[in-house]
């Protein structure tokens, strides 16, 4: 157990899951799959286990997800880091060929893949083609495939397990903002389930359900209501499909009341999605939602930070709540 | 020096040059006559040997010398406001070192006039070069670069996304790939409504494995498009040398395979470029389809921003934090600024008694003063109003700030 950062914990995942299985193949451009963290080994996944298992290639995100999607229909476990440039060109190859395949199929496919898919867009000035937070809500919608999105080091690594172990193909979303987290994480590996939400702060007056990126503020908003005398109920989503609704109806039956978060764009963010199953099971509660404009993000940085849900525009949503 | 690729061996009347008759012209007599043949060539003649630029005027190459260093200047005057100014907030990704190439194709272009008869630029995230060769009013670029209300694009673009339409500067792309198939698509425009102008991508090495690459080669050589693909091949997209990602030495080759002539130039010296720009531009117009240049050249900075860079010095030269596992010798950096655009294009006016070594150091000291003078209107324009950002999505009106619940 050790402080550890979100990359150094999935990437620690990755070796030791590289290491029990040889036929494990790693794809990436420009990020190279290298970690440090204070008091621990660097780890290298290139030179751990060579280029021809750990591969640097062009900037062809497309080919990246078809290769890492070819290799576990071959058999062999495949991941990929695609970053945020090309978040959505493996779009037509995760949603119109893994998603349908099982099915298609008659369940005959199996396909231990990751593409881990970096989001982000929360830094004012760049925005524009460098901001992609709403492709959660693209890759939520694809049936057939488990969409998550971990929020704090220790799930990022229990996640990445997981989704090695798991024989469905997996859209791992990794909001590049939470990099400077670190937590403690334990050495040895672990699971975290690929089908649960977390709750983080037990509350009965309010629920605010939130996922990835917008965590940090959703907990700052939850830490000054909390002061101010409010009970409030944190929900991080943590997967998107097949989400957890089991959690979120139970806790809205007790608060009566939801607020939603979503960094990405307010139509069909996963904030609508969560109204509308907690709307079909439970009566007479209050909904609000705070997202991102239906506008791409602008480069300017007083517009972009006006724009952008934070603490303090969150808590001001759930007092009008309260 | 100028190479040619093998395509000219395997095909030589691909390199014919064109006609001088205007391309409109010719589609004019053909919609007449009921003619569907599109193009015709003819072979070099009364001598003529490709040299273009010695149909240049003084005035013309002059002109190409200063944006030159209207470019260079403008990436060193801000790659020191990064170093040294606390309060400045822009950013780039810095094109000094390449400044030739965009010079050296745009000055082949139609730059000025009405937006159905200019040729049409395309950008890559590293834009400002080309922007500032296409004719983009450079105070105004450097607002927006600093998220002005006031800036090209009213703060809403940054560095990335440049663009003004009005000089044919269609605009930055901040992705690898897709500015490729769209040039393509202009171009295709272009052909369909019987306008000469041509269409011009610029794109760097790394884009040559991205499926839009080859795509954009297929249709354009398939549909005879007046494209004109400049690949600035500077050895490295973003951290990584292109033997990461191309096969190929020359990418040239490549796009040879396609059937496209080709050339590879030496992306330093002004005079090539133009004159391999030229050449295809004037194949373009008169329908004679596609070519593709690879433009040899380094960048002076790293990938982005001015880490390794030193305030007042060209240049980066030490450790970029973002590099990672790999980042480029120093001694690379140094041996290609031996070869600086710069130099080379004064030394050829000098030679040429274009231009005396006195005038070229006055036009130097004046463009400095110029581009600063820009960088101090920039500092003093308005910031965007936060609002603002619910605007500009559609034609008309604002969408509703959805953020506060």
């Amino acid at each position: 157990m050790a402080q550890k950062s979100w990359m150094y914990s999935v990437l620690e995942a990755v070796q030791y899951e590289m290491e029990q299985d040889p036929n494990m193949i790693w794809i990436f451009e420009l990020t190279p799959p290298v970690a440090s963290n204070p008091g621990q080994p660097v780890i290298n996944l290139e030179t751990a286990f060579g280029r021809k298992r750990v591969c640097n290639t062009g900037i062809d995100e497309n080919w990246m997800a078809s290769c890492c999607l070819g290799a576990s229909l071959a058999g062999s476990k495949a991941a990929t880091y695609i970053p945020y440039q090309g978040a959505l060109m493996p779009f037509q190859v995760i949603q119109n060929v893994a998603g349908k395949l099982r099915h298609m199929t008659g369940g005959r496919a199996s396909m231990p893949v990751v593409w881990i898919i970096e989001m982000t867009g929360q830094t004012p000035g760049f925005a524009g083609q460098h901001s992609c937070y709403e492709e959660d809500s693209y890759y939520a919608h694809i049936p057939g495939v488990r969409t998550i999105i971990p929020s704090t080091p220790y799930d990022a690594k229990g996640m990445m397990h997981a989704a090695l172990r798991s024989p469905d193909p997996v859209v791992y979303l990794y909001p590049a903002g939470l990099r400077t987290l670190t937590e403690d994480v334990p050495d040895e590996p672990y699971e975290v389930p690929l089908d649960k939400a977390a709750v983080r702060q037990e509350g009965s007056d309010l629920t605010i359900v939130s996922s990835g990126g917008g965590m940090p503020g959703v907990l700052e908003a939850a830490a000054t209501l909390t002061a101010e005398g409010a009970s409030v109920e944190v929900i991080d989503l943590r997967v998107l499909k097949e989400m957890d609704t089991e959690t979120l109806v139970n806790s809205v039956a007790k608060t009566k009341r939801l607020l939603t978060v979503d960094q990405s764009y307010y139509t069909l963010g996963p904030g609508a999605e969560v109204v509308a199953r907690v709307a079909e099971n439970v009566e007479g509660a209050r909904y609000k939602r705070v997202a991102f404009p239906d506008a791409p993000p602008p480069a300017s940085p007083e517009m972009f930070t006006w724009m952008r849900p934070d603490a303090e525009k969150i808590a001001g949503a759930a007092r009008a709540l309260l | 020096m100028e190479y040619e690729t093998k395509a000219r061996a395997a095909a030589p009347d691909e390199f014919d040059v064109p006609v001088s008759e205007s391309r409109r012209t010719f589609l004019k007599m053909a919609a007449v006559t009921g003619a569907v043949a599109v193009s015709a060539r003819k072979a070099l003649a009364d001598g003529d040997i490709g040299f273009y630029a010695k149909d240049l005027s003084d005035e013309k190459l002059v002109d190409m010398y200063r944006t030159i260093l209207k470019i260079r200047w403008h990436e060193r005057t801000q790659a020191d406001q990064m170093l040294t100014n606390p309060g400045y907030r822009g950013y780039n990704h810095f094109y000094a070192g390449q400044e030739a190439v965009a010079t050296g194709v745009c000055a082949a272009l139609r730059n000025t006039g009405p937006f159905e008869q200019i040729d049409l630029a395309y950008s890559s995230h590293r834009p400002s070069g080309h922007a500032i060769a296409k004719g983009v009013d450079i105070p105004k670029m450097v607002a927006e670069n600093d998220f002005r209300a006031t800036g090209l694009n009213g703060g809403y673009a940054a560095e990335m996304h440049l663009s003004d339409p009005s000089v044919g500067f269609i605009g930055a792309d901040g992705m690898i790939g897709p500015s490729m198939p769209i040039a393509s698509g202009s171009a295709f425009a272009f052909r369909a409504r019987g306008s000469d102008q041509v269409a011009v991508v610029f794109g760097g090495d790394g884009t040559y494995a991205t499926p839009h690459f080859h795509s954009t080669l297929n249709n354009a050589k398939l549909l005879d498009l007046p494209l004109i693909y400049v690949l600035e091949n500077n050895l490295y997209h973003q951290y990584a040398h292109y033997s990461y990602s191309c096969p190929h030495t020359n990418i040239a080759d490549a796009a040879a395979a396609y059937g496209i002539p080709s050339r590879v130039v030496d992306g330093q010296d002004v005079v090539q470029v133009f004159n391999a720009a030229k050449e295809a531009v004037d194949r373009a117009r008169a329908g004679g389809g596609p070519s593709f240049i690879e433009a040899k050249t380094y960048r002076y900075y790293n990938h982005w921003g001015a880490p390794g860079a030193t305030a007042g010095e060209l240049g980066a030269f030490g450790y970029d934090p973002l590099a990672i596992t790999s980042f480029r010798p120093e001694r690379e950096v140094r041996a290609w600024m031996q070869r600086d655009p710069v130099d080379i294009a004064r030394n050829i006016l000098v030679n040429w008694q274009v231009l005396d070594e006195t005038a070229a150091q006055d036009m130097e000291t004046e463009i400095k003063a110029e581009i600063e003078q820009a960088f101090v209107w920039a500092s003093d324009q308005p910031l965007c109003n936060p609002e603002d950002g619910l605007k500009n999505v559609f034609a008309d009106g604002a969408v509703p700030a959805r953020q506060f619940g």
